[in-house]
């Protein structure tokens, strides 16, 4: 066993021990909290980067190993934890501890005029430890429970700002929406217990990810000919629409911007919202039991998620919710990969997505900086002059985000449009090309119009670049944007999941290529729907003043920025039903619980109380009488009467 | 014939006398320090009975008519420790009686020598002197604040009322006689043990039902309670204390004797009657607590309700009852004790007994608003204050017995109806305490140094009790060894 195995642990620890620390710091103690979140981060990427060269030389069954110990009894149930180092786990204790290292560090900057600093870093770190904690997870039980913990530490840093109300309202609307999702998931999680008898994912022949439990849940259906696998597939599924925002439960992660952007960055676009879709990953081999139909309608719900977030965002003006949106349908098209029998292609996007999208959210951070805390796209424009390495590194992340070839953006998402094609789903690969050419219409207007034109604000003519210590952490992430996608990353990741057609690492100049030679027609409509993008959007944007989008599409555009009316579906779903049922309850506890039960007994009683008083007259011969009348009914009793033993 | 047994009854007896003589030399002004003299004296026979006596073998004296045992020797140290207690607090009393006080004293003493007395009965003829020495003592210690006319009708009552009781009670014992022709507990089971046709007679259970009459009216149980609120309510506070205290716990020993030595192979027949009567006194006095507004007759129903937790042990007929019914006794004492020294002072402060005198007792006295918040608690059955044990000893010795008889089951529920409705009243008055509007006397009250010390023994006993169960618990199951139950 190695030595990186078997201290796995460490890489969670690390960051929840600097969050136990600066628990305790006081408020001046600024740096040492970031140091100390900085630090751990750093350390926790070295110690990932060990595990990431420990699986790389492996193959095949050689390529996972797991740790597993005994957490406590109960009686002869023995609920045994562990880690599981394996491709999938590099990968994302990696991507997660590189994005999130230089995420703490431009937070630096970014929270330099924050009072509570400390408590910030604190949240970070704590969250940093959960994550972490969840991916080298090797129990569905440690999952869920590092699962919740993100939850909580997104709940925390989304309201960070709580004396805004509706930062306040927005970390609430967070949770509360997140954790519908976790009532399903849990409840998958219990049946698959009921069913497997362990939440091990590996357990040497025994987990419930090996063969033998997994051939257990083949044959079982259940309720109305349903298989069981197909219903704690869709229940382990619930989870992950709500933590990575899938329709109908997307409605928390715009509002979740109200954070600050760092935290938007880390949690709301690389790391947290991801986690569903690695959940999905990592249980895959659930998903996939033969008889189980829960993949066709994960990969439809991932679809269309990609497509109507893709159409909300043609139409919001802030930066953040702009990018939110997009993160929205990025995380559909990961969902739908998963769906498509292809989650090698959907991690694969989700590593090159961690790394443009953490950029473009710190490029908007650092925009937002300059700008006074201006969100508006249409008041700000000429900043590609004032803020040139903001310019350059965001429009590099746009470029990857709509899949231009070089960028990484480029290959991942080819090979979920590839998937849909070897499926020969075509609906599916359709909209997957139509939302692409979305993706590039909107963030060709998120930048033509931030970005270029004039300045269409005092704060924007007056913007100047953001310091170093938040542009660098830019410059570093624009590395992984522009190579992530030819460096043999999906022919790593694959090595731990199943696929028909396992990519190859044949270096990197000729992985460059490889998508033309693999699936020309998936690569040559990607191209075109890049293009078909950014020639509307330049015709529409190009030195405009407002958005003349409206005007063309009309009704649409009225419903894309009204979100779909979504929130308000379900306002009225939520006061129709819980509203009726609280007015129900509380007429209920009004009249019958305090009103009969507890008045009724408390006026009985004091009502007996008052007549057995009266017996109380005062009266001498009255006494003496109701005395010599008791020793007759106790004579009477015990002589005549039923007395006796029974 | 071991006369030493008496020395307790006889040192008390000695210490009245001399209060009364050395009345005559002392002057008026200087009277407390008789009553301080007798405390220290009831204090050093307590100290005493420790070295004296250990309870652990029964010895007779007086042709069997007194026992020394266990159950005797754990009576009357709780008789002298209420004594003590209730001395104390007739010290401080006493500036209201105009003449008198050493009487007061003195009489307190010989009421606590017919207590002891009365706690080694063994023959019926002990039994009722024992009784009628404490009565015809509480007569006069009731009606003693002879210029106020409630004292006086109080006492008329009580007068009257216990002639009643004590004329069926003479007359049982006058039956069982007739019946077996002997006076003597011991002998009278022999009796009934070899003789099993001597059960059935009518003459006897009538006898013993009469008996069980004058008993119930000491411990005021229903429906023999009539008494109870009118003359609690009238006396001087310091005898309501005491009899609330040792004259209930007098009818429970002599009770205790009657079923567990006199009749154990009878006791059994009783069984319904007495659950009926538990049940019935609880619900009465925890009823008729909810309209009270005066503090003294409040209690005087709680003292009530009391007796019906108290019959609860007499009613399961075992060992485990007995020793609950000593454990709730013991808790009984400190927590009454507590609450009568409080009401005593703030009686005397505000010159009335409404429940709305005390308001604001929190700032005028931080020390008797504790005492009386934690008696109160106590009393309702609270942890972690004796009275929560006491209670709960009581209740799961009822709640055993339910496999044996379903009908327990609903005594169980009887009884726990009764300590909800008693949570009500009980915090009534810790409400009036802190929470009360309108009292704008917020002058300090002054607490002398003795009531200090009793309210602290008393706050120190409820939270010994409550926090050390199993000591006091081993205490009462040892003094119960000697009864002849299950």
């Amino acid at each position: 066993m190695s030595w990186i195995l078997q201290n796995l642990w460490l890489i969670p620890v690390l960051p929840l021990l600097a969050a136990g620390i600066s628990a305790l710091l006081k408020r001046p103690n600024r740096s040492l909290a970031a140091g100390l979140a900085i630090g751990s981060m750093g350390a926790s990427f070295l110690l990932s980067c060990a595990a990431f060269v420990e699986t790389l030389g492996k193959h095949g069954a050689a390529s996972r190993q797991v740790f597993n110990f005994d957490w406590f009894a109960l009686g002869d149930t023995v609920v045994r934890l562990g880690w599981v180092l394996d491709p999938l786990t590099a990968a994302m204790v990696v991507m997660i501890t590189f994005v999130g290292s230089l995420i703490f560090i431009f937070s630096v900057g970014y929270m330099s005029h924050d009072e509570n600093f400390t408590r910030f870093f604190c949240f970070l770190s704590l969250f940093a430890a959960a994550m972490l904690g969840l991916i080298i997870a090797n129990n569905l039980l440690l999952l869920f429970m590092c699962w919740e913990l993100v939850g909580l530490a997104s709940y925390l840093l989304i309201g960070f700002w709580f004396h805004k109300p509706s930062a306040a309202a927005a970390a609430k609307k967070a949770f509360i929406t997140t954790r519908i999702g976790d009532v399903f998931f849990f409840l998958g999680i219990v049946w698959l217990y009921s069913e497997t008898g362990t939440l091990l994912f590996y357990d040497s022949g025994r987990g419930c990810l090996e063969q033998d439990a997994l051939a257990k849940m083949v044959a079982h259906t259940t309720i109305g000919g349903l298989a069981a696998s197909s219903a704690i597939g869709l229940l382990l599924f619930c989870g992950a629409i709500g933590k990575s925002g899938q329709l109908p439960l997307h409605v928390w992660l715009p509002d979740a911007m109200e954070g600050p952007t760092p935290v938007s960055a880390l949690i709301h676009a690389a790391t947290m919202v991801a986690a569903g879709v690695f959940m999905l990953c990592r249980i895959f081999f659930i998903l996939d039991i033969p008889g189980s139909h829960a993949l066709e309608i994960i990969a439809w719900i991932g679809g269309f998620t990609a497509l109507l977030a893709a159409l909300m965002a043609l139409q919001q003006n802030d930066i953040k919710r702009i990018l939110a949106y997009s993160t929205l349908s990025q995380l559909g098209y990961m969902v739908m990969a998963v769906g498509l029998h292809a989650p090698g292609p959907a991690m694969f996007h989700l590593t090159t997505h961690a790394a443009f999208k953490a950029l473009l959210f710190l490029g908007a951070g650092s925009v937002i900086y300059a700008c006074h805390h201006e969100q508006n796209i249409w008041k700000m424009g000429g900043l590609r002059e004032a803020m040139p390495r903001t310019w350059w590194t965001f429009r590099w992340g746009t470029l990857a985000l709509c899949g231009v070839w070089p960028f990484a953006g480029f290959f991942s998402k080819d090979a979920i449009l590839a998937a849909a094609l070897e499926h020969k789903n075509i609906p599916l690969f359709v909209l997957g090309v139509f939302v692409a050419g979305l993706t590039t219409f909107y963030m060709s207007r998120l930048v033509l119009v931030a970005f270029c034109g004039n300045a269409r604000s005092e704060e924007a003519s007056h913007a100047h670049e953001s310091p170093g210590v938040m542009t660098w952490p830019l410059v570093v992430l624009a590395v992984p944007t522009l190579l992530a996608g030819a460096i043999g990353l999906d022919a790593y990741i694959a090595k731990a999941l199943p696929s028909e057609h396992p990519p190859l690492n044949e270096g990197f100049w000729q992985n460059l290529f490889t998508p033309f030679n693999h699936n020309i027609l998936a690569a040559g409509f990607g191209l075109l729907a890049v293009v078909a993008g950014y020639k509307l959007a330049r015709a529409l944007y190009v030195n405009a003043d407002r958005d003349s989008l409206p005007e063309k599409i009309g009704v649409l555009a009225k419903l894309a920025r009204d979100r779909f009316y979504f929130d308000e579906l379900y306002e009225w779903f939520i006061s129709v039903t819980q509203e009726t049922l609280a007015k129900v309850a509380d007429w209920f506890d009004r009249w019958i619980v305090a009103g009969f039960l507890v008045r009724g007994t408390h006026g009985t009683t004091e009502l007996v109380g008052r007549a057995l008083r009266l017996v109380q007259t005062g009266s001498l011969q009255t006494y003496a009488f109701l005395f010599a009348a008791g020793v007759v009914l106790v004579l009477a009793w015990q002589l005549l009467g039923k007395g006796g033993g029974h | 014939m071991n006369a030493s047994l008496i020395v307790l009854e006889l040192a008390v007896v000695l210490l009245g006398l001399v209060v009364l003589v050395q009345d005559w030399f002392t002057p008026a002004k200087d009277r407390r320090t008789l009553g301080y003299g007798a405390v220290l004296g009831v204090a050093v026979m307590l100290l005493y009975s420790f070295f004296a006596f250990d309870g652990t073998e029964t010895l007779y004296a007086f042709g069997n008519a007194y026992v020394m045992d266990g159950l005797a020797l754990w009576f009357k140290r709780f008789f002298l420790l209420a004594a003590l207690l209730v001395l104390i607090m007739a010290t401080e009393f006493s500036e209201r009686f105009d003449a008198g006080q050493s009487e007061f004293f003195a009489l307190i003493l010989f009421a606590l020598a017919g207590m002891m007395f009365a706690a080694s009965a063994n023959d019926f003829i002990l039994l009722f002197v024992a009784l009628e020495l404490i009565t015809v003592t509480f007569y006069v210690l009731v009606s003693f604040l002879r210029r106020r006319v409630e004292s006086l009708e109080a006492g008329v009552k009580y007068l009257i009322l216990g002639a009643l009781s004590s004329g069926f009670l003479v007359y049982g014992i006058a039956l069982i006689f007739g019946a077996t022709g002997t006076m003597n507990f011991n002998e009278l089971a022999d009796k009934l043990a070899n003789n099993a046709a001597l059960g059935h007679k009518q003459l006897l259970t009538a006898g013993i039902l009469l008996v069980l009459v004058g008993l119930g009216f000491k411990m005021a149980a229903v429906p023999f309670q009539i008494w109870a609120p009118d003359v609690y309510q009238g006396s001087p506070t310091p005898t309501t204390a005491f009899l609330s205290v040792g004259s209930k716990a007098a009818g429970v020993v002599l009770l205790m004797r009657l079923l567990g030595t006199a009749i154990p192979d009878l006791a059994f027949n009783l069984e319904k009657l007495l659950m009926a009567m538990a049940a019935g006194t609880i619900l009465y006095g925890s009823l008729c607590a909810i309209p009270q507004r005066n503090l003294k007759r409040l209690l005087g129903y709680s003292s009530i309700a009391s007796a019906g937790y108290l019959l609860l042990g007499f009613a399961v007929m075992n060992k485990a009852g007995s020793s609950a019914v000593l454990y709730y006794l013991a808790g009984y004492l400190f927590t009454v004790l507590a609450a009568f020294t409080v009401i005593a002072i703030v009686v005397q402060e505000a010159g009335a007994e409404d429940i709305s005198s005390l308001s604001g007792l929190a700032q005028r006295s931080p020390l008797l608003a504790t005492s009386l918040t934690l008696a109160m608690v106590s009393l309702a059955g609270i942890p972690p204050l004796a009275g929560f044990f006491g209670k709960f000893l009581l209740l799961k010795a009822v709640i055993a017995e339910g496999v044996r008889w379903h009908a327990y089951y609903w005594l169980f529920a009887v009884a726990v109806v009764g300590v909800l409705i008693s949570l009500y009243y009980y915090f009534n008055v810790v409400k009036a305490i802190y929470w009360s509007k309108g009292g704008t006397d917020l002058t300090p009250i002054p607490v002398s140094l003795p009531t200090k010390f009793a309210l602290l023994v008393c706050i120190a006993g409820m939270f010994w009790l409550g926090l050390n169960p199993d000591g006091a618990l081993g205490l009462a199951v040892e003094a119960v060894k000697s009864l002849r139950l299950a």
